[in-house]
């Protein structure tokens, strides 16, 4: 299957064993994927480390189940490479196919085998003869695993479909425990269930496999379930990966525009960038790392917009959502005074009269037509324009 | 011959298990889909015999022997067979299902399945009860007659399923906007039908097309009992192969026809979910005629010839039960049944893997490929088989396989309509996860997807068995020497009017289709979603 | 649920089985067989390709059985269907034996140069008038046309004097024939071979409107018996046959004779030969003889086929009317032209 003869191949050797240096338990090296004229994967690079909790995240179609099943082993790249522990599994002219990989697997919809019991779905992976006991040893297991998943182990004899959604969800996990995996990779595995149950579930799972220290990587298109779950945020936008970071600073520190508003409500407006200080209907705002100089756009978090009675800026209630708990209030702002005198030159004072969406907590004081005072908190985060608009 | 259950509504009505991107074909699915085109290909054989023997004839010959009165005469009688059989096909298959499905109808569990009972006696049979009955029983009136009462629950069942399953919303909304229950049936229930009405028409066409045993008994010549006679002066002479090649141009229209009044209206599928019951008419003072209505339909249709049977075999006393004759014909007759089944089922499933799991023009094309070669009748299968084996591939001439051969491309369909159901239900993913937890991918496929589609499978296998064992005219072909079935020897002996020694013979395929028409019946409830 | 899933999975795995059992059944055949073999020189096994009537052939297979030990699988067909058959299997034809039912198929099988010499003993045993002089196959048995009549709506002298009467207007829907089968076509062939092709055309094509076609010649009797139709010309046996089980279908038949050399008083006789390509020609050619040797023609005489015996001095079942008062037209039964007869019917739009 792999033609390792030295005199022909001598990099992937020197790879291989690069790759062995490293801490990482998985590697994906510029991996692409074309189903028919399509590219799904357009070069991907990422490393997961021992014991991290990585989530995938992006909009349906970007590319990243696919890039789960590359790892899983039931696909197989068109070009680039993976490696689990440092070996090579996909790519380079090796191929390990999915039952040798030992991953566990986690599909949306839990992928239980209707024909067999609870019990059976979780021991499908087990090898009796490598239990003490063998059959008891299956049977004390399967409690084990149950209890993990805080299931009652009463329910190994019942059937997929007797169960709800979230309980179909933890039996798919331990059966994907059951085998003791050091990585688990999850595709969506609470997207089919409603809210509520979303969370609990999803706190209950990532709690177990924490203290199994078990390597997981999520597939979401949800990017508050990325956020909670992961210690490790990739954002994977049309078959790239535009970023991968720690939860915060994904969020706080987009990469791009598009990255910041798939990962949550954005304020994006016209900016005037000197040195550090970005300038805009806001007032000065101070940027770190500015990406350049002169006009910029501004992303700020709705939440980092407060009313306060002595804030500096000043705006008008449009209009306002009631969602209970928080208001989402659309604001047109004022002009600044500073370009309402005239005294300055325009082109640094761009904007003026936007429309931008905050949020707080008190209904009453954001009817339509009133005037608030705002501050702003936080440092904001600068994209060149040449990212945005075409000339 | 009692039920080629090609489904046809279903054909090409593909179920997607997957993400929307389709992989591309991994291992294991070249093989899959070389096997699937060898299938296809072999599929292909009648219809290029066909082909290949009209060129062979030449032009003059081929003309001089299509366009002569006699293949006029044998159109007209095939034409008016069809043109009057299947409208009453159709109304007495809907009339029934609505009766049954939609109104307070009395005792309509026992009338549901009742309906459904005359699929479990050979049309062959029927004919030879209702010749015992009534002796003078000929020509067109009475193929009519017999085909209407063989055939019309291939329009029942499907019409039944559907009715049951057809969301009483569409009925209400259609009331709410001031349609009486009468034209809500017509405008808005009867479009609703439109699948299992266009499905089922087509279905009792081609049988009335495929029919040798039922017309030869009552002296109505249709273009089959002509190839069969040409058969029988000739072997497989020229003037046969014409006819045969006329009667598959006709196959070819009314599967066209079939796909043009289809439509679009397939994709028209009811919602799964839950559904409120379907609404009944009260009858008050129809209940009456409606009861006496289906008593003589199945009164005609299954207890006259169950009785006309039993009135024999009672006639016939215990001399007709020959076991040396009789044994041998019903195990060989079991033993291709369950042989067939099972080669046909093998056979099918890398068309089904590659519609459910592959779907797209190639794997659709295949599909095609076979849908028209089941719609061939058995007598140029049979015709073909034979002139093919001869010339080409002696060593198969008059062997068993052949034979089951031919079984399996008579009755891929059934076999393929179920295993692809069942299929769908087994979804890729769950192959997968097998092979996540350590199972190497034959393993997986064998105990997950393999697992999880015998059911349905075996249900297919089912149907099919029930074809071959009342299948004639390909078995008459083609069967191996010292080869006797139970629908064989029942034709020898009726043919010889020793209706007597028949008897045994039709009871035992009316006792075995039994349970097989039971079985179609449920299966029918199931699918009528998709 | 779980039970019928169970059960259609066992269905399944039934099924599997009996195909690996099929399999091993047909393969496993021969060899069983082969070895049960009786004291005679012939031994083994033999296929016959049987165009005569099932019951005869089956008698005359047990009886041959019984006797030697050797086991004949048969295959049942019509006449011109399996004389096709045969010679488009040509060498590779797995019949050892065909029997016919009327010469013009053997005939042909003959012309096809597939059959070998009958052995002597067996010429010898068979009168020169019931064999063709090339002696590559021999009669068997024979059998006499006939115009059976309802005698509650006719009397015998309303008939006809010939057949060829049959193709004039006053006969116009008045008579029936079983036209698709081998034996109404033999009789055709003898009209062919008397009068010539004009006449026999001019004949089917009047028949075509004149007569009511029926599947087979029991159901033209029967019609007949019935008052659906006058007349109908089949064979002698039909009546008998009836007569001796329960005579229902027969109980207002009369038969009617042409005699005077008519082409209608054809007497047809039914031939077997031994094919060339035979492999096992020993038995092939002792079941030929024991077909018309004493015990064979004796199943004739006293059996329920009602066919004449013409061999070994056996004479006729006591109730036919004798084969020499039947004033026969001479045939020789090598001239019989199927072929031709086929093509002028199927013309005729008969076929």
């Amino acid at each position: 299957m792999t033609d390792y003869s030295p005199s022909r191949l001598p990099e992937p050797r020197i790879a291989a064993s690069v790759a062995t240096s490293t801490n990482n338990h998985l590697e994906i090296e510029a991996v692409t994927k074309n189903f028919g004229s399509q590219a799904v994967l357009k070069g991907v690079n990422l490393s997961v480390a021992q014991g991290g909790t990585t989530a995938i995240v992006g909009p349906s179609g970007s590319g990243k189940t696919t890039l789960l099943r590359l790892i899983a082993g039931f696909e197989h790249p068109d070009t680039g490479s993976i490696a689990l522990n440092g070996s090579k599994v996909a790519g380079d002219g090796v191929w390990v196919p999915a039952h040798k990989r030992h991953v566990g697997y986690v599909a949306q919809d839990g992928a239980l085998f209707p024909h067999l019991t609870v019990g059976q779905n979780i021991s499908f992976g087990l090898d009796a003869s490598s239990l003490p006991g063998r059959h008891r040893g299956i049977k004390a297991r399967v409690s084990e695993l149950l209890d993990m998943v805080s299931l009652d182990p009463a329910m190994a004899k019942r059937r997929p479909h007797e169960l709800s959604g979230g309980q179909q969800q933890r039996v798919a996990l331990a059966r994907a425990l059951a085998r003791e995996p050091e990585l688990m990779l999850l595709d969506e595995p609470f997207s089919a269930l409603d809210a509520g149950l979303r969370v609990a579930t999803r706190r209950a799972v990532g709690k177990v496999l924490k203290d199994a220290g078990v390597t997981t990587i999520l597939v979401t298109h949800d990017q508050g379930e990325a956020l909670s779950f992961a210690d490790q945020v990739a954002v994977m936008r049309d078959g790239k990966l535009a970023q991968i970071g720690n939860p915060f600073i994904v969020y706080t520190r987009p990469a791009d525009r598009a990255t910041a508003e798939f990962l949550g409500d954005a304020v994006i407006l016209d900016a005037w960038m000197e040195g550090s200080l970005a300038t805009c209907s806001l007032g000065g705002i101070p940027v770190r790392r500015p990406p350049a100089q002169g006009r910029v756009q501004l992303m700020l978090r709705p939440e980092q917009i407060r009313i306060a009675e002595d804030g500096p800026i000043r705006g008008t209630v449009v209009d306002t959502d009631y969602f209970g708990p928080e208001t989402t209030v659309r604001l047109k702002l004022n002009i600044p005074p500073v370009l309402a005198e005239g005294a300055v030159a325009d082109h640094r004072y761009p904007g003026g009269g936007e429309v931008i969406t905050i949020r707080h907590w008190n209904a009453s004081i954001t009817r339509p037509g009133t005037e608030l005072c705002l501050r702003v908190v936080g440092e904001a985060v600068a994209f060149p324009m040449e990212d945005l608009a075409p000339e | 011959m009692t039920t080629k259950l090609a489904a046809p509504g279903t054909i090409g009505g593909t179920t997607t298990a997957g993400r929307g991107k389709r992989p591309r074909p991994p291992f294991g699915v070249s093989v899959v889909a070389i096997l699937a085109v060898l299938i296809a290909l072999f599929s292909l054989i009648p219809l290029g015999y066909v082909g290949v023997m009209t060129a062979a004839t030449g032009w003059d010959t081929a003309i001089a022997l299509i366009f002569r009165p006699r293949v006029g005469e044998l159109l007209l009688n095939t034409v008016l067979l069809v043109v009057v059989t299947v409208p009453l096909c159709l109304v007495l298959g809907v009339g029934g299902a609505w009766l049954v499905e939609r109104t307070h109808l009395k005792g309509r569990k026992w009338w549901a399945v009742l309906l459904a009972a005359p699929l479990a006696i050979p049309a062959f049979v029927n004919s030879y009860a209702w010749v015992s009955a009534v002796p003078s029983l000929a020509g067109l009136g009475s193929g009519v007659l017999i085909a209407t009462l063989s055939y019309f629950p291939l329009v029942y069942i499907p019409a039944a399923a559907t009715l049951s399953r057809l969301d009483p919303a569409i009925e209400q909304s259609a009331a709410s906007l001031g349609l009486g229950a009468w034209r809500a049936f017509f405008r808005v229930v009867l479009p609703q039908l439109r699948i299992a009405m266009t499905g089922g028409a087509l279905l009792v066409s081609l049988h009335l097309l495929a029919e040798y045993g039922a017309f030869a008994m009552i002296r109505f010549d249709t273009f089959t009992t002509a190839i069969m006679v040409q058969y029988r002066s000739t072997f497989n002479g020229t003037a046969g192969n014409m006819l045969a090649s006329v009667l598959v141009f006709i196959c070819l229209i009314l599967l066209l026809m079939e796909v043009r009044s289809r439509g679009s209206a397939r994709y028209a599928r009811v919602g799964s979910g839950a559904q409120g019951r379907a609404l009944r008419l009260p009858l008050h003072a129809y209940q009456l005629p409606a009861q006496l209505f289906l008593l003589a339909l199945t009164a005609l249709a299954f207890g006259l010839p169950l009785s006309f049977v039993l009135r024999w075999i009672i006639a016939g006393g215990p001399g007709i039960w020959t076991a040396d004759e009789f044994l041998p014909a019903l195990l060989q007759t079991l033993g291709y049944g369950l042989g067939g089944a099972a080669a046909t089922t093998v056979v099918a499933f890398p068309m089904a893997y590659l519609a459910v799991r592959h779907p797209n023009w190639f794997s659709k094309a295949l599909e095609l490929s076979n849908y028209v070669t089941s719609s061939m009748p058995g007598i140029v299968v049979g015709l073909a088989f034979v002139t093919v084996s001869i010339r080409l591939v002696p060593g198969i001439y008059q062997t068993a396989g052949l034979l089951v051969a031919a079984y399996v491309l008579l009755f891929l369909p059934r076999a393929l309509v179920n295993i692809r159901s069942g299929l769908s239900q087994a979804p890729k993913e769950l192959d997968e996860a097998a092979q996540v937890l350590g199972k190497p991918p034959l393993m997986s496929f064998i105990r997950v997807t393999l697992r999880l589609t015998a059911p349905a499978a075996a249900g297919g296998a089912a149907l099919v068995f029930l074809g071959i064992v009342n299948e004639l005219t390909a078995t008459l072909l083609l069967s191996p020497n010292g080869t006797r079935t139970l629908a064989t020897e029942f034709w020898s002996k009726s043919s010889a009017i020793d209706y007597a020694g028949a008897a045994p013979y039709a009871l035992l395929m009316i006792l075995i289709s039994a349970p097989m028409t039971y079985l179609l019946f449920q299966q029918s409830k199931k699918a009528a979603g998709q | 649920m779980k039970i019928r899933t169970n059960a259609l999975a066992g269905i399944a795995l039934a099924a599997t089985a009996a195909l690996g059992l099929a399999a091993c059944g047909s393969s496993a055949t021969p060899a069983a067989t082969g070895s049960a073999s009786a004291g005679s020189t012939a031994a083994g096994e033999i296929t016959v390709y049987n165009a005569q009537h099932e019951e005869l052939t089956q008698e005359w297979v047990d009886a041959f059985t019984k006797e030697t030990g050797i086991k004949v699988t048969v295959r049942n067909g019509e006449d011109p269907e399996m004389a096709n058959q045969i010679i488009q299997e040509g060498a590779a034809s797995p019949a050892d034996v065909f029997l016919t039912e009327n010469s013009p198929a053997i005939a042909q099988v003959e012309n096809a140069g597939l059959f070998a010499d009958v052995d002597k003993a067996t010429v010898d045993q068979v009168p020169a008038a019931y064999r063709p002089s090339t002696n590559k196959w021999t009669g068997i048995a024979a059998r006499s046309t006939v115009l059976v009549y309802n005698k509650s709506k006719l009397t015998e002298d309303k008939l006809p004097k010939s057949l060829l009467d049959l193709a004039k207007p006053e006969w116009k829907g008045k008579w029936a024939a079983a036209p698709t089968g081998a034996d109404f076509q033999a009789i055709v062939s003898a009209l062919l071979e008397l009068k010539g092709e004009a006449a026999t055309d001019e004949w089917l094509k009047s028949m075509k409107d004149n007569a009511k076609a029926y599947n087979g010649n029991s159901s033209a009797m029967k019609a007949v018996n019935a008052g659906e139709v006058d007349t109908a010309l089949i064979y002698h046996y039909y009546y008998f046959g009836d007569q001796a089980k329960t005579g229902e279908n027969s109980q207002n038949i009369g038969q009617y004779y042409f005699k005077s050399q008519d082409p209608g008083a054809f007497v047809s006789l039914s031939g077997g030969g031994v094919l060339k390509s035979s492999k096992n020609a020993a038995a092939a050619q002792a079941f030929l003889k024991f077909l018309t040797g004493k015990t064979g023609q004796e199943v004739l005489q006293k059996g329920t086929s009602y066919e004449y015996a013409i061999a070994s001095d056996v004479p006729a079942n006591d109730k036919l009317v004798p084969l020499k008062e039947l004033q026969a037209p001479t045939v020789d039964p090598a001239k019989l032209n199927s072929a031709k007869v086929t093509e002028l019917m199927t013309k005729a739009g008969l076929l």
